[in-house]
């Protein structure tokens, strides 16, 4: 497969009349873990939904490895929020992963030894084989959050969009999260995340693409992360060392429980 | 146990025919009832179920009105009134700032006095009754066609598209995401609602046709935890149930639907109290039941991310 390059040129999207991204153009590298950020409101749900085809777009393109997103549909894996699943929903982990299959097999096509193999792998990587059997609710939250990762990995996608994959998380959770995350994109999958913790994404992504309505920053994360784009991002509160320390902390803290 | 024998055939004599029938509607309407009622229950829709059978009311009364007890213009009626609710509502929240359930309750409710108010002008208050409460005893071969129809309608979509209803329900913007029709899905299963409810109708009224959807629903969902077996659970329960009702009702000498929809309703009680796993009981067990998550949660921890895709 080519490399999972994500372009968006001059995309423009609208809801109704009112522009939620005017004229974005940027590039997501393959192999690196990509922050989506900016201040609530800013596009980035957007963004997420145009690049799934959710959204038609105003003006411009999206290409994912020089294909229209149409095309290449198979090889998007999206974890939607936490808080919009519904846990007790009556079905088990190995279930769930085995949803990544489905798209591949339609509705009618019978499991192949090639799917539970996929599946198991999945489990097995994701350290739920034991667990497979159970019901989501009485899993921990890590593993609730790595359940929907086995199944973005059973689906064998190359290029995953996290909404928030952060909220709510214990911070030993967190940190298994970014781990695995980063083994995928050591991988070769390109990993992109919406987030708002401006101190988890300088510490553990690579990337950065700065949004509020418009690109305000796009490319490693140090550069496009730096105060002035910030400042432009959030408000000029923000330019100030101290205002941003104690910022960060109150997020860092939030993050925390 | 002859005893037993005699007051189990009793109802079903051959001068009886009245009971046959309602005994088949019970196991047609109840399987596939039970089944849209498990996607109502865990799409959290419960309410909505309960609003769409109230308002198509008004269309089942227009239509009765129009052209009698035809089966086609009772159906025509029921699936205009309940497709013009959805729509509406769905106009309403997004032109106004009313929320969508609020838009829902609103018109629902308007609907049905409507329908109550032009019910008891033109027909009797049997008539009303009827519409209200329906009439399991009095059912005609065209109401067991549509039954059947629609029960084996929904029971098939259910088999073939069962991968397609799962992902819907559990996580539909997973599903659009991987390019399932999820939109096309989320329709089928209101229409098979309506539908199902239209075809529940003269048994069992437009106030009380819910219960055969929810009660059997909620009650699996209390004991089951896997969504196959929910669906089978909700199903058996909501024919043994209503047929048991109903022979209590002939026995007893009570009125034949509310008697079903009590006893699937008092099923439904005693799960909430006695489901080992979701129930009320599980208060008193709470700490073993602690205990032994914590034992499986120390099991199952990673060990450590493993390369090969």
């Amino acid at each position: 497969m080519s490399p999972a390059i994500v372009h968006f040129d001059d995309v423009t999207v609208c809801y109704g009349r009112r522009p939620a991204i005017h004229h974005l153009t940027a590039s997501w590298p393959a192999g690196s873990m990509v922050a989506l950020m900016g201040p609530n409101g800013a596009g980035k749900s957007t963004l997420l939904r145009a690049l799934l085809g959710w959204q038609p777009l105003a003006t411009g393109r999206i290409t994912i490895a020089g294909s229209p997103v149409a095309d290449a549909r198979p090889r998007i894996g999206y974890l939607p929020q936490r808080t919009l699943v519904d846990w007790d929903f009556p079905v088990s982990v190995r279930t769930v992963v085995e949803m990544g299959r489905f798209p591949r097999r339609g509705a009618f096509h019978a499991f192949t030894a090639a799917d539970s193999q996929a599946v198991d792998a999945a489990l097995d990587e994701m350290g739920l084989t034991q667990v497979q059997d159970r019901q989501l609710a009485v899993l921990s939250g890590g593993q609730q959050q790595r359940t929907l990762l086995a199944r973005t990995l059973s689906s064998g996608a190359d290029i995953v969009l996290l909404d928030e994959p952060f909220v709510g998380l214990d911070p030993a959770s967190v940190a298994d999260l970014i781990h695995r995350l980063r083994t995928w994109a050591g991988q070769g999958r390109l990993v992109v995340a919406a987030l708002h913790d401006i101190a988890l994404a300088r510490r553990c992504f690579d990337q950065a693409l700065l949004i509020r309505t418009h690109l305000i920053a796009a490319g490693p994360i140090a550069e496009a992360l730096d105060d002035h784009h910030l400042a432009e991002a959030y408000g000029s509160d923000y330019a100030t060392p101290h205002a941003a320390s104690a910022a960060e902390g109150a997020l860092h803290d939030h993050g925390d429980h | 146990m002859s005893e037993w024998l005699t007051w189990l055939a009793a109802p079903l004599s051959s001068d009886h025919l009245f009971m046959w029938r309602a005994v088949l509607m019970c196991g047609l309407l109840g399987v596939s009832a039970s089944l849209l009622g498990c996607v109502l229950v865990v799409r959290r829709l419960s309410l909505m179920g309960d609003a769409l059978a109230h308002s198509l009311l008004p269309g089942i009364g227009v239509a009765w009105l129009v052209c009698g007890t035809s089966v086609t213009a009772l159906l025509a009626g029921g699936v205009v009134a309940g497709l013009m609710t959805a729509l509406a509502s769905a106009l309403i929240s997004r032109l106004t700032r009313l929320k969508e359930d609020a838009a829902f309750a609103a018109l629902f409710i308007t609907l049905f006095a409507a329908g109550v108010v032009l019910v008891s002008r033109l027909g009797t208050p049997i008539d009303l009754m009827h519409f209200l409460f329906g009439n399991i005893l009095g059912l005609g071969d065209d109401d067991l066609a549509l039954a059947a129809g629609v029960s084996t309608a929904t029971v098939t979509v259910f088999a073939l598209f069962y991968r397609s209803i799962l992902l819907e329900c559990f996580d539909p913007a997973f599903h659009r995401a991987s390019g399932g029709w999820s939109a096309a899905t989320h329709l089928g299963l209101l229409a098979l609602t309506v539908l199902n409810l239209v075809a529940a109708l003269h048994a069992l009224g437009s106030v009380l046709a819910i219960g055969l959807f929810m009660l059997p629903a909620v009650s699996a969902n209390l004991w089951c935890d896997r969504w196959g077996r929910m669906l089978a659970w909700a199903a058996s329960y909501a024919v043994v149930g209503s047929i048991v009702g109903l022979y209590i009702s002939y026995q007893a000498h009570l009125a034949s639907g509310p008697c079903m929809v009590a006893v699937l309703g008092g099923g439904f009680l005693i799960s909430s109290l006695i489901s080992p796993s979701h129930g009320l009981m599980r208060r008193w067990r709470r700490s073993t039941v602690h205990h032994r998550e914590g034992t499986a949660e120390r099991c199952a921890q990673p060990g450590g991310p493993e390369a090969g895709l």
